[in-house]
C-alpha cells in the first residue's frame, strides 16, 4: 500500500508526506517498504557469486546441505530474538539453552531410558521455563534484557559445562525420531527426491515451516499486534488495555523454546550432545541473522521472513568464503562488515520514515 | 448560545460515577488529597486546573492505569478495583490520554481497534479480520466527518489533528458508558477543534455517555459542559454547575492567586454568589 496521502479538501493540514527528491532518498522508500524483498536480493547475489566462484558446487546438494543446516540453526533462534527485538528486547542467553536442553535431553534418555521423543519435549520446556525466568526477572525486576540474559547466559553456560566434567555425551539413536528430527540419511547413490533426499534438508525445513508460522502469528493475529505495539509505543500500548509485561514474557518463553528446539535438532543430527554446542558465538549469530534480515534493535518493526534470509546470507558468508578456500576467521571480516552495514540501513529506514511524519 | 440548544441535566439523574477521597503520592511528590468527583448518568463534567494540579492523575486512576493509595471508586452502584486499563475498558470506561496512546508502527485500523480485534478462524486458528476492522474503521470515521487518507496509513503519517481526531474516534466506537477526554483539543487547529467539539456535543445531546473532559480553554468549557470541578494542587476547590457560575467568576477563581487559600476563598465567594440566585446544583 503506498504511504502517500491522496489530497482531500477536508484536510487542510496535510501530512508531509513529501515525495522523496534525493536518489538515496527514493532508494531507501523501496528499502522501507519490500524489506524482505530486498535482503532477498542480497542472498540471491550472494548465492550466484559463490555458484560462479566455486564453479558450480555451492548449489550442489553436499555444500546447500550444510548451508542450510546453518541458516535452519541460525534461523530458528533468530525468528524468536526479531520477536523480542521488535518487543524492544533481546536474549544474549540462547546460545546457553542450545547447548543445555538438548544435553538434559540425552542424560534423561540415557539415564533413565526415556524415549528421545519424551526427552526433547522436557528439554523444550527447560528453554521455555529459562525463557519465563528471563522475562520475569526483566520486566518484574526491570533489569534491562541485555543485562539479564547476560547472567542467565553465564549461569546456563556453567550448568552445563559443569554437569559432565565439559564432555560432549553420544545420544542414542531412536528412529524415527532421529530421522525426522534432523539426522541425515542422505547418501550420494539417493536422489535428492527421496526420502533420505529430504533428511539432509529437515534442520532447515523445520525451521522454514516455524519462521512461516511465526510470520503468521507477527502478522495476523492479536499477540502478534501486541507484540508491536508494546515495542512501538509501550506506555500507549498500556494505556490503551496491552498487557505489555505479560506479550515480553511470552516472547522470551518462545525465545527460550526455539533456542532449546533449534539444540535438539542439532544434537539430534550428530547424535551427540556437546555442552560447548551453542555459546557466545551462536547467540551473535542468531542476532545477526536477525539484523542482517531487517529488524532493528529499536523496536517495534521487523520481519519474521527476514530472519530466515538473513540466516541464509550469515550461513552464505561461513561457509561459501571456506569452500572457496579462505580461512574460516576471513568469513568474520564479512559478516561484521554484513552487520554494521545492515544496522545502518535499518536505522536509516526507520529515521527516513520519522523524518516524513513531520 | 449551544447552551440554550441543549437542555439542562435533570437532577434527578442517577449518579454513575463516584470518586471518593482518592489519594495518591508519587514518591515524595503528592498528586492527590482526598479528591472526590461525581458524574451523572449523561453529564459533561469539566475538569480545569493548572498544569500540576493532578488531574491527570486522577483520570488515570479512573483509567485503571495508576492505582489510588486510599479512597474508593463507586461505578454504577458497585465499588470497582481497575487493575489495569483493559478492566476500565473492559467496562466501558474509554480514555483518550494526553498523548493519545496511539501505535505508530501500527495503521490507522489496527489502531481503531487494538485491545477489542475482530478475529475470524481459519483452520481453526485465531487470526485477525482485517479485511473488517478495515472496512467498519473506514465506515465509521467517514461518519464522524474524520479526513484521513486511508485507514491503511500508519498513524505516524498523520498530523497532529487526525491522530488526535482518530483517538477520539476510537473510544467512542465502542459507545463507552464513560469517555474521559484529557485535553482532547489540544494539538488541533480552530476548524479541527470545533469539529470535535461538535462530536462531543452531539455526545451531550444525546445524554447517553458521560464524559469527563479536561480543557484548559474556558470558552469551551462553557459552551459543551454541564459542571465544572476546578482542581488545585491536588484538591477540588470548586464545584458549580456551568449555568451557575460565569466565565468571568472561574477566572477570577483562576487569577486570585497561586496560594491554596486564595484559591479556596475566591471560590467560595462565587459559591456563595451562586447559592443565592438558584437553588443550587449537585
Amino acid at each position: 500500500m503506498p504511504r502517500t496521502a491522496q489530497s482531500s479538501p477536508g484536510a487542510a493540514r496535510k501530512v508531509g508526506t513529501a515525495a522523496p527528491s534525493t536518489f538515496l532518498e527514493r532508494a531507501l522508500v523501496v528499502l522501507s517498504r519490500y524489506r524482505e524483498a530486498s535482503i532477498a536480493v542480497v542472498a540471491l547475489v550472494l548465492a550466484i557469486y559463490f555458484q560462479v566462484g566455486s564453479n558450480g558446487e555451492f548449489l550442489s546438494s553436499q555444500e546447500l546441505s550444510v548451508v542450510l543446516r546453518d541458516t535452519g540453526r541460525y534461523g530458528l533462534i533468530a525468528v524468536a530474538e526479531v520477536m523480542l527485538m521488535i518487543t524492544g528486547e533481546i536474549d544474549l542467553s540462547v546460545g546457553s539453552t542450545f547447548s543445555l536442553a538438548p544435553y538434559v535431553m540425552v542424560l534423561m534418555s540415557i539415564g533413565w531410558g526415556v524415549p528421545l521423543a519424551v526427552s526433547a519435549v522436557a528439554g523444550i520446556l527447560l528453554g521455555v521455563l529459562i525463557g519465563l525466568v528471563n522475562g520475569i526477572i526483566t520486566v518484574r525486576f526491570r533489569v534491562p534484557s541485555l543485562i539479564t540474559t547476560v547472567g542467565t547466559f553465564f549461569l546456563l553456560q556453567g550448568v552445563v559445562v559443569s554437569i559432565y566434567n565439559s564432555q560432549p555425551i553420544v545420544a542414542p539413536v531412536q528412529e524415527p525420531f532421529n530421522e525426522i528430527f534432523g539426522e541425515n540419511l542422505y547418501s550420494p547413490t539417493d536422489s535428492v527426491w527421496s526420502w533420505h533426499g529430504l533428511t539432509a534438508f529437515t534442520p532447515f525445513l523445520w525451521t522454514l515451516v516455524i519462521v512461516l508460522a511465526m510470520a503468521l502469528v507477527l502478522n495476523r493475529t492479536t499477540f502478534g499486534l501486541h507484540t508491536i505495539a508494546t515495542g512501538s509505543n509501550i506506555v500507549g500500548a498500556r494505556e490503551i488495555g496491552v498487557r505489555t509485561d505479560r506479550i515480553k514474557v511470552y516472547n522470551f518463553m518462545i525465545a527460550g523454546a526455539f533456542a532449546a528446539g533449534a539444540g535438539v535438532i542439532n544434537t539430534t543430527q550428530f547424535a551427540s550432545a556437546d555442552p560447548l554446542a551453542g555459546g557466545p558465538f551462536l547467540t551473535l549469530q542468531a542476532i545477526a541473522a536477525a539484523v542482517i534480515g531487517g529488524t532493528s534493535l529499536l523496536g517495534g518493526s521487523g520481519t519474521a521472513i527476514g530472519s530466515l534470509l538473513g540466516a541464509f546470507v550469515v550461513a552464505t558468508l561461513n561457509n561459501g568464503l571456506v569452500m572457496m578456500g579462505a580461512q574460516a576467521t576471513v568469513s568474520d571480516i564479512y559478516l561484521g562488515a554484513a552487520i554494521v552495514l545492515a544496522m545502518i540501513l535499518n536505522v536509516q529506514v526507520d529515521r527516513m520514515r520519522a523524518r516524513r511524519r513531520v | 448560545m449551544s447552551q440554550n440548544a441543549i437542555p439542562a441535566l435533570n437532577p434527578d439523574t442517577p449518579v454513575i460515577l463516584e470518586m471518593n477521597r482518592i489519594s495518591k503520592t508519587f514518591g515524595a511528590v503528592t498528586a492527590l488529597v482526598d479528591v472526590s468527583i461525581k458524574l451523572r448518568k449523561g453529564e459533561v463534567l469539566a475538569l480545569v486546573g493548572d498544569n500540576g494540579a493532578g488531574k491527570s492523575t486522577l483520570i488515570k486512576i479512573l483509567s485503571g492505569f495508576h492505582h489510588p493509595d486510599s479512597g474508593t471508586i463507586v461505578y454504577q452502584g458497585k465499588e470497582v478495583h481497575f487493575h489495569s486499563p483493559r478492566d476500565a475498558r473492559a467496562q466501558g470506561i474509554e480514555t483518550v490520554y494526553q498523548d493519545l496512546a496511539l501505535i505508530n508502527d501500527l495503521s490507522i485500523y489496527h489502531n481503531m481497534f487494538i485491545g477489542r480485534e475482530y478475529h475470524k478462524h481459519i483452520l481453526g486458528m485465531k487470526l485477525l479480520d482485517n479485511r473488517k476492522m478495515r472496512e467498519l474503521a473506514q465506515t465509521y470515521l467517514n461518519s464522524l466527518g474524520i479526513q484521513i487518507p486511508s485507514v491503511n496509513s500508519t498513524v505516524d503519517l498523520l498530523s497532529g489533528g487526525q491522530r488526535q481526531s482518530v483517538a477520539v474516534a476510537r473510544s467512542i466506537y465502542s459507545s463507552p458508558t464513560i469517555l474521559v477526554l484529557d485535553e482532547p483539543l489540544a494539538a488541533l487547529g480552530v476548524r479541527e477543534g470545533a469539529h470535535v467539539l461538535g462530536l462531543i456535543q452531539n455526545l451531550r445531546r444525546q445524554r447517553s455517555v458521560s464524559i469527563i473532559l479536561i480543557v484548559h480553554n474556558y470558552n469551551q468549557v462553557f459552551e459543551v459542559c454541564d459542571r465544572i470541578n476546578f482542581l488545585h494542587s491536588g484538591e477540588i476547590v470548586l464545584d458549580a454547575s456551568t449555568s451557575e457560575t460565569s466565565e468571568e467568576q472561574l477566572i477570577r477563581i483562576v487569577k486570585s492567586g497561586l496560594g491554596r487559600q486564595a484559591i479556596a476563598a475566591a471560590a467560595a465567594e462565587v459559591r456563595a454568589g451562586t447559592e443565592s440566585t438558584s437553588t443550587g446544583g449537585l
